[in-house]
């Protein structure tokens, strides 16, 4: 697929000046030719759409992902071109609105769930290729997935458009995207596809994107979108291009950092399938994008921590097994966590498990990442490798960690290989937990 | 002590091991209520684990799973032993161990998961030898995949590498990679003999599989398996859990009660560990208990109506007890250094003895290169041979980096003589008896072992071996089997090809007590074959119903 899909992208650089020397009014007629569905699908992938609408081991685009909002779940629509359940009906404009305005065929309003504040920067011609992709290439698909019923005001679609009016949008960008140049398509991938800020923008009262604080970190369902911004304490300044490109790529750079959950779905399906020179341009842009400063991290995520020496914690005592008490949190560790990561927290030879100090996420100011990586694992394809960490969740075949003994071992990792002990309490990670999925040990 | 409480369920299974924690996922997948009975304690794997770390003795494989007072399993291999009473002229070969904890004995295994060759189902017709299964190997095929894709079974592409038993499916997972000891091993063994090395097929991760990691070869599968890359029955005891399954730990059945006519069971009665009691009925029963513990409860449940014990019409009850009674053998190679223990414990096989016209005349076996770490035999080779200071470090690097271990599982053969009784002795904190087995190694397996001595000695030889250190006698290889045995005649035979006892016509066994023969592979994969295929039949009888 990305090998695919990248050799589709050469063919419409290739063909860049050609398309860009088409006159769009006077193609009214729909163009699907291969290298106009061919850029439709990488810029569908690059916009990340399967993400949202597509439901865990559901078909692709069909739409039924929660996804969850201070004022309840959205639920995601079906996209595939099917007549009745999907978008079958739209015709290129009422395609644009939506993409662009967030207005449904029938004129109402979506839920900003859907990043149309960010697609509306797409160019014109990029969302005609959107559009014939979507229309020809997705295999429709005869369901719908069950309707999104929000708590008031915003139950009312017509609040969206006061809303709207407030969190306006940007002009979209015009010309021939393929051609732009290094930070202008930086840019135009950052914003109007990749929509980073989506997540890592933090929101204001009204929940739009604050672009005062672009990139500066927000919260998402538990985990924590870091600050992206070119701080070298707070945000990524201290990373080369290079480095981030290799993370956008593969999930994972050594001594740096590694993608799990939301992130990690973003590297799998949009950003580990982008050709090098679309991540050099989006690294590029990202790098230079004001730094906002975070008192919580007052030095660079990846810069603490050291292998533990002479871990030994050998008792030669075996636990009685018919009276189990909860361990403390090196016990936890050694446990569950140094058979990868080692008794020094060095991690594996080829980094497959990585080290845990030099790690973002156990160097960051929060320990959310951390929490929802115990509790969910990771589980990221991205550059042909299949990484894996077992959860510890409650549904767990590895270990079902209590609600103690995660708040334990987290506050051991933290205060042994990162930012220092966070003081994690049971009670936070019950919060952290799907409902329903409470562990009784 | 008196029954406070009455529970009930379609389907009443007495014991959480791999037969009977699938047993109890496949049939409340489908809707039907399931209790599971396990006689042993609940515990997580990081108390294993935290255990083994803590253990001395590493390669004692009971040590992390310490036994509660009232489930006791033998705690180690030694004769005379605490639990496993063991009498006759190969007591010490017949010393087995396992676990009753939930989710059973494959806590500690090697993940060794071999599908039974044709000829294993039919020893008594093809070499007159034995018994014969009241099955085929077609009849099992289906539910061999069934268990393949249940625990993730990796294996080689049978064009490539054949082990004999024919495959409608590949296995689930691609075959382990092949570590450097058993890459020397292999190249030995086809270069300067007639026989070969084979993959062992392994319930083991060659990449994620079923939300759990890939194996990182940490190569202590035995004891305990530190990150679930191996199967163990814990997994389908969670997964039973999910679709409804209800799992009763430190629930000790003593009891079969039947009806009046004595065909159909109708409760078991079970002892908390205080020994109070509780009854529990069903429309179905499933003794899933272990070779050993699943015999020894018909036994303990004799009374008016059944003195000699539940389904022991046949008198079978108890007999027929076989194993892959083995020998085994070390040596420090004289060529050069293999480094074994890198990677999980048990993949390489020499399977040329595994079936043969010679089988009319002596049983069948396998050998395992053992690619364990070497570094506690190295360690005692070493001092025994008063090396000191660098010396004793330079001389265990050598040791450990040279030792060979060869171990064998020979075929034995059911032999009525050779029995599990109740013992007269010994008794639990709950008054339950004992288990006590008489052993003989029956004469088809010891000409099976002297075979196989004299092929070891031909490897040790081609490897310009030194030190050998032969295990005195034979080696036990934990797979008992034969306690409630197969056939199609009631009057010799304890259960029919579906694992229904022929007395009583609700009541089934799931484990390898129902073996006809043994063959030569490990056998939990048949186990939870024929678990899977227990469960298909009540699937079956309880829709109709």
């Amino acid at each position: 697929m990305p090998d695919i899909v990248r050799k589709a992208l050469w063919s419409i650089m290739a063909a860049g000046t050609t398309l860009a020397s088409l006159s769009f009014p006077a193609a009214r007629a729909q163009d699907t030719s291969a290298a106009v569905l061919a850029r439709g699908e990488y810029l569908a992938t690059a916009a990340d759409c399967v993400a949202c609408h597509t439901a865990p081991g559901g078909k692709p685009f069909a739409g039924g992902l929660k996804i969850a909002t201070p004022m309840g779940d959205v639920i995601s629509t079906n996209i595939t071109p099917d007549p009745d359940h999907g978008i079958g009906k739209y015709t290129e404009e009422d395609f644009e609105k939506s993409l662009r305005h967030g207005l449904r065929r029938d004129g109402s309003h979506l839920y900003p769930a859907m990043p149309y504040v960010s697609y509306s920067g797409i160019t014109d011609e990029d969302v005609k290729a959107l559009y014939a992709w979507f229309m020809h290439s997705v295999k429709p698909v005869a369901e719908s997935p069950p309707t999104t019923s929000l708590n008031f005001p915003a139950n009312l679609r017509i609040a969206m458009s006061a809303w709207n009016m407030v969190a306006g949008t940007v002009p979209p960008e015009s010309g021939d995207s393929a051609t732009f140049d290094k930070m202008r398509r930086g840019k135009y991938l950052a914003t109007a596809l990749e929509h980073c800020g989506t997540c890592h923008t933090p929101r204001n009262m009204m929940m739009s994107e604050e672009q005062d604080n672009y990139l500066a970190g927000a919260p998402l369902a538990g985990w924590y979108a870091p600050n992206i911004t070119s701080s070298k304490t707070s945000g990524i300044g201290g990373w080369s291009e290079d480095s981030l490109v290799q993370y956008l790529h593969t999930g994972h750079v050594a001594g740096l950092s590694q993608a799990a959950g939301p992130m990690g779905e973003a590297v799998e399906h949009s950003t580990s399938h982008l050709t090098d020179a679309d991540l050099h341009a989006l690294a590029a842009y990202i790098l230079q994008v004001p730094a906002k400063e975070d008192s919580a991290e007052q030095k660079p995520r990846q810069h603490f921590g050291h292998p533990v020496e002479e871990a030994d914690i050998r008792s030669g005592n075996l636990t009685r097994i018919d009276d189990l008490t909860e361990m403390d949190g090196q016990h936890v560790y050694d446990a569950n966590c140094a058979a990868c990561h080692g008794m020094n927290g060095a991690g594996t030879a080829d980094h497959y498990a990585p080290s845990l100090f030099h790690n973002s996420v156990t160097g960051a100011g929060r320990p959310d990442n951390l929490i929802m990586t115990v509790l969910q694992g990771v589980d990221r394809t991205a550059d042909g490798l299949h990484t894996h960490m077992p959860g510890f969740g409650a549904s767990s075949d590895v270990q079902r960690l209590s609600d103690t003994e995660i708040a334990h071992v987290v506050n051991y990792v933290m205060k042994t290989f990162g930012s220092g002990d966070p003081a994690v309490t049971a009670a936070q990670v019950a919060k952290l937990r799907p409902a329903g999925a409470q562990n009784t040990p | 002590m008196s029954s406070e409480q009455t529970l009930s369920a379609d389907v009443v299974i007495v014991g959480s091991g791999v037969a009977g924690s699938s047993i109890a996922n496949e049939l409340a997948r489908a809707g039907i209520s399931v209790i599971v009975l396990e006689a042993g304690p609940r515990v997580d794997r990081q108390h294993f684990v935290e255990n083994f770390r803590n253990l001395e003795n590493k390669p004692s494989y009971q040590g992390p799973f310490p036994s509660v007072p009232w489930a006791i399993h033998p705690p180690n291999q030694i004769t005379p032993n605490e639990y496993l009473h063991t009498t006759g002229p190969d007591a010490e070969a017949y010393q087995q161990v396992y676990l009753r904890m939930m989710g059973g004995t494959t806590w500690h295994w090697a993940g060794c998961a071999w599908r039974y060759l044709p000829s294993d189902f039919e020893l008594k017709s093809r070499y007159g030898q034995g018994r014969d299964w009241a099955l085929k190997y077609e009849d099992l095929e289906p539910f061999y995949y069934q268990a393949e894709v249940m625990m993730g079974v990796c294996g080689p592409d049978p064009s490539v590498e054949d082990l004999g038993s024919p495959r409608q499916q590949p296995y689930p997972m691609e075959a382990l990679p092949i570590s450097y000891a058993a890459q020397q091993f292999r190249k030995l063994i086809s270069e300067k003999t007639p026989w070969r090395v084979v993959h062992e097929p392994q319930a083991r991760n060659t990449r994620p599989y079923d939300n759990r990691p890939t194996c990182e070869g940490h190569n202590n599968c035995m004891p305990i398996c530190p990150i679930g890359a191996m199967y163990n029955g814990s997994y389908s005891v969670y997964h039973a859990e999910a679709a409804g399954a209800k799992f009763i730990p430190n629930a000790v059945v003593y009891r079969i009660e039947r009806d009046s006519a004595n065909k159909r069971v109708t409760a078991v009665h079970y002892y908390d560990p205080d020994k109070g009691s509780h009854r529990v009925t069903g429309k179905y029963f499933v003794i899933a208990a272990h070779c050993i513990e699943t015999a020894k409860l018909l036994l303990v449940s004799a009374d008016e109506q059944s003195p000699d014990g539940i389904a022991n019409s046949s008198g079978h009850v108890g007999r027929n007890m076989m194993d892959h009674t083995g020998v085994q053998v070390s040596f420090i190679s004289g060529d050069k250094a293999l480094w074994p223990g890198r990677g999980p414990l048990e993949t390489n096989v020499i399977d040329n003895f595994r079936d043969g016209a010679w089988r009319d005349t002596r049983g069948a076996y396998l050998v395992h290169m053992v690619d364990d770490n070497q570094v506690d035999l190295a360690t005692a080779l070493a001092i025994s041979k008063g090396y000191v200071g660098r010396e004793l470090e330079e001389q265990i690097r050598y040791l450990a980096s040279h030792t060979v271990r060869l171990f064998s599982h020979n075929e034995g053969i059911a032999d009525p003589q050779n029995r599990l009784t109740l013992s007269q002795t010994h008794k639990d904190v709950l008054g339950i008896p004992h288990p006590e087995v008489y052993y003989k190694l029956p004469e088809y397996t010891v000409k099976s072992c002297e075979h196989t001595r004299g092929m070891f000695r031909e490897l040790i030889g081609l490897m310009h071996g030194t030190d050998e250190q032969w295990t005195p006698g034979y080696f036990p290889q934990d797979h008992p089997a034969g306690s409630t045995i197969m056939g199609t005649d009631p009057k010799d035979s304890v259960v029919d090809g579906f694992c229904r006892t022929h007395d009583h016509e609700n009541l089934f066994m799931a484990s390898s007590s129902v073996f006809s023969s043994v063959g030569t592979g490990n056998i939990t994969l048949t186990v939870a074959a024929l678990a899977l295929r227990v469960a298909d039949t009540l699937k079956k009888e309880l829709s109709h119903a």
